[in-house]
């Protein structure tokens, strides 16, 4: 009887209910995914440029952010879920139900929930694994090897982990309503205390909040001069310094807000601001806690799109011309003709011996490009320009060839300059060339619009060209699109770490926030009731619910893009320009931030806002 | 005909839409409250006194019959309409103070003015006025967990009078007080009423909250069974009356 009377409220809730389970579901999936990446050393040592070693410690530290974040998001749901039950249960104990009955209920259905949350969670991990995988691979170009989506070790620490949380949680739930006096489960809405804090401390601690930020981004500026003093130096002074700015900064501004009354007694806002500063003083630690959050979140997807962004420069820079054709083949040429060609250069050459001579008059008409290395002043990563040479860069002379010269022969060679039988060039007029014996090869350098874009018909080229002359192995294998290839290989890695941890954070703490505010949905049921009655139009107490909301969310977010824009000055040590195109992140970001927002308004304004019954 | 500020008449209200179980909780229900009068609206657990104020307060709507207030017929309200003429017409005093306890005394007064669009600098001298008449000046800066209960039906009536409403509604403010403190709160009303020609209708279980009105309305089964009169007597011999009629009223 008493098991069909909680389900059947079980139903009448099923909204939240089914946002509380997908919650958890996607924690699930979410841990799931992360841990067949943490702990599969196959995918970690073929997709990252640092050792296999190192990135392991990447991972496992990722691993326990992940771990922690979970854990209070299972915190914050786990309330949500008690908050939406308590009353129900305080109802079924002032019928007479037995409390060890009831404690034996709400255990069995925090554990089932968990649970099955927990197993439907792994299974759609294991798709997401496989169609993220296979995403990631055709929209960035990446590389993806030895990458299994089904990985018994994931699957069985997430099991753990969960089931272990959640007995904690049913454990506390059943605990938390059984030792709870019954009237204090019926009328738990909760009664704002007059909040005293002195006017003086509370100055100082907003001064003292954002002193602390601004030394924490003063040492992230200068981490040239701090060195790696400079993380931990940061990290303690913009955690303490968020919290001191939650917990001062803002109570500050809302009251200067509120005492301003010819802006606080218009319409609702009177009660909106009360509300958040009732709100804020609770949620200080959190919003402090999703601000740093927030910032590693956002910082991990700028920065993975940073390597992306890297990855195309680098590729650019690794040889001045795209693809060079040693060879010819029917099929090599039909290639080559559907290439969107920007410039291309054929010179000649003839071979005697360890000998290799180039026509100087060819050099001279169509000098070579190449990239020029400044001599890099700071600690941040620099890109070569790329230049040409001059017709009166290549001149024949009996000593050491000059840079012109000795970098033709190098682009121009035949045979890895690394291995024993390179070949020695010489720069000769055309005349002294036609006297050559032996017989005359061309070599035709070719530049293209779109590297990235021809990269599937260059690939064909080169394949074509291995198979006609295989002597040109050498020199294909060090080719443009080899190296293109490696680095793609090296770098997805950390950029599909960068994306998959931003995202999965963002997630994590969206929903935290989320629950956190829920829970506190049915304590305000009566509020919104009375203003109701009090003749507040329904659009109005909606916009009151919105900003309200809209604030909670906005303040962390802002506050954690500040941190992120100052937080990049880290990264000068390993990205070109950690700030080109950060638009895109930033906006992806707050697009699914923002998703996240709706969400909690809507759910919101389904507990709050009293129905008007309208007959027919 | 002017001289009325409710008027209903052939009022019913069954619950239960579609294929659920209909329940009449009004059924053809008439009477006015004229302007200046404190009527009171008694009958047992059920009989569809809160059904009634609900509707008269647009919370609700009639199933059929006529609604007026000041003139206005409720029935052709929508949306806003309904919650705007809440604000504007009508004030609530409830059994449990309702009050929002995340402002202070002097915030809850002022939120129905600032609901209605009336400019800041007008509202503090309003949320005065109206603290003075149910003296509870020395309060205003207080958090409604500072109150007592009787403090905090004061705030309440403030806030339902500040807006100078045609018509004050009570559902059993005195339920949560204390003798004291009810028969205060029940003598501010009466005064008011007197005083200040405010329209006062409240229901009530209580006879002894019941005797300060001019007339009674006896509610059972979702009708108006009886009606009693105070005319010119004392409150003394009107509560007898009431107890007497409460008597044969439940038999
Ligand atoms: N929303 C509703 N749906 C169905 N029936 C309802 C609804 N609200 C009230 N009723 C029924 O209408 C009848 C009148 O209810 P109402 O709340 O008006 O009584 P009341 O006179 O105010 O009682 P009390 O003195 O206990 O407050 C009751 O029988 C109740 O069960
Ligand atoms: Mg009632």
């Amino acid at each position: 009887m008493l098991r069909k009377l909680a389900f059947s409220s079980i139903k009448s809730r099923l909204k939240d209910y089914v946002v509380l389970f997908s919650g958890l579901v996607v924690a699930a999936a979410t841990f799931y995914m992360f841990m067949a990446l943490a702990t599969n050393q196959d995918f970690l040592g073929k997709n990252s440029m640092l050792s296999a070693n190192n990135t392991m410690f990447i991972f496992i530290f990722g691993a326990i952010l992940l771990a922690i974040i979970t854990f209070f998001y299972l915190i914050y749901a786990n309330s949500f879920l008690l908050t939406m039950r308590q009353r129900e249960y305080g109802m079924f104990m002032m019928l007479g139900a037995k409390t060890g009955k009831i404690g034996q209920l709400i255990f069995m259905e925090t554990f089932l929930l968990g649970m099955g949350a927990t197993l439907i969670g792994e299974v759609i991990g294991i798709g997401l694994t496989q169609v993220v995988a296979r995403l990631l691979v055709q929209q960035m170009g990446l590389t993806l090897q030895h990458f299994n989506s089904f990985y018994w070790p994931a699957f069985l620490i997430t099991l753990a982990f969960f089931l272990v949380l959640f007995i904690f949680a049913a454990i506390w739930n059943s605990h938390k309503l059984m030792k709870t006096p019954v009237l204090k489960l019926l009328h738990s809405a909760e009664q704002p205390a007059r909040t005293q804090v002195k006017p003086i401390w509370l100055a100082v601690q907003a001064l003292l909040g954002v002193a602390l930020l601004a030394a924490g981004y003063w040492a992230m500026i200068n981490i040239a001069l701090l060195q790696l003093l400079a993380i931990p130096f940061a990290l303690v002074t913009i955690v303490l310094g968020s919290f001191f700015t939650f917990n001062a900064t803002f109570i500050w501004l809302l009251r200067l807000m509120k005492k301003h009354r010819s802006f606080s007694l218009r319409g609702i806002r009177n009660f909106t601001l009360s509300q958040l500063n009732f709100r804020i003083h609770d949620y200080t630690r959190m919003l402090a806690m999703i601000s740093i959050l927030f910032a590693l979140a956002l910082g991990a997807i700028t920065v993975g799109l940073g390597f992306r962004n890297d990855l195309s420069m680098l590729i650019d820079s690794f040889d001045a011309y795209d693809v060079k054709l040693y060879t010819h083949s029917a099929k090599i040429d039909a290639e080559v003709a559907k290439l969107d060609i920007k410039e291309q250069a054929t010179y000649s050459y003839k071979v005697k011996g360890k000998q290799i001579y180039y026509r100087q008059d060819q050099l001279q008409d169509q000098p070579l490009y190449y990239f020029h290395y400044q001599r890099s002043g700071g600690i941040s990563m620099q890109m070569p320009q790329r230049r040409r040479f001059a017709a009166k860069d290549y001149q024949i002379s009996r000593e050491t060839p000059n840079g012109a010269v000795q970098n033709a022969y190098n682009q121009l060679g035949i045979k890895s300059i690394y291995d024993g039988n390179a070949l020695t060039g010489h720069l000769v007029t055309a005349a002294e060339f036609a006297r050559l014996p032996g017989k005359t090869s061309r070599l035709t350098l070719i530049r293209v619009r779109d590297f990235a874009a021809a990269r599937q018909k260059i690939a064909k080229i080169e394949q074509a060209q291995l198979t006609a002359a295989p002597e040109f192995s050498e020199v294909l294998e060090n080719s443009k699109y080899a190296n293109a290839q490696m680095g793609t290989a090296m770098y997805s890695g950390m950029i599909f770490m960068g994306l998959f941890l931003g995202l999965s954070f963002l997630a994590m703490l969206a929903s935290c926030l989320m629950f956190k505010i829920l829970s506190g949905a049915y304590s305000d049921v009566k509020r919104y009731d009375m203003l109701n009655k009090m003749g507040a139009r329904t659009s109005v107490l909606k916009a009151s619910v919105a900003k309200e909301i809209g604030v909670l969310y906005a303040l962390p977010g802002l506050l954690g893009i500040i941190h992120v824009l100052f937080g990049l000055q880290l990264f000068k040590l390993l990205l070109l320009n950690p700030y080109h195109g950060i638009w895109l992140p930033f906006l992806i970001f707050l697009l699914l931030y923002g998703l996240y927002y709706w969400l909690t308004v809507t759910l919101y304004r389904g507990i709050v806002i009293p129905k008007v019954e309208i007959d027919k | 005909m002017t001289n009325e500020v409710v008027t209903v008449q052939h009022l019913v209200k069954t619950y239960g839409k579609g294929n659920e179980k209909k329940f009449t909780a009004l059924k053809d229900i008439d009477f006015t409250v004229e302007n200046g009068e404190f009527v009171g609206i008694m009958g047992a657990s059920g009989s569809g006194k809160t059904t009634l104020l609900n509707i008269l307060s647009t919370l609700d709507k009639p199933t059929s019959g006529e609604v007026r207030i000041n003139q206005q017929d409720l029935t052709q309200l929508k949306g806003n309409q309904m919650a705007d003429f809440r604000g504007h017409e009508i004030g609530f005093i409830f059994q449990d103070f309702n009050l929002l306890e995340n402002l202070t005394a002097a915030e809850n007064i002022a939120l129905p003015l600032s609901l209605q669009g009336v400019a800041p600098k007008q509202i503090q001298p309003l949320v005065m006025k109206i603290a003075k008449r149910l003296s509870i000046e020395s309060v205003l800066d207080h958090y409604p967990t500072e109150l007592s209960g009787g403090q905090k039906q004061r705030v309440a009536a403030a806030r339902a009078l500040v807006h100078q409403p045609t018509i004050l509604f009570g559902d059993e403010p005195t339920g949560a007080l204390d003798s004291n403190s009810a028969r205060e709160l029940l003598e501010t009303m009466s005064s008011l009423n007197r005083n200040d020609q405010v329209s006062i209708l409240l229901v009530t279980h209580d006879p002894f909250s019941a005797s300060y009105c001019q007339r009674i309305l006896f509610i059972k089964d979702g009708e108006i069974g009886s009606e009693l009169r105070r005319g010119e007597r004392d409150r003394a011999a009107f509560y007898q009356e009431i107890l007497d009629n409460l008597g044969t009223f439940t038999e």
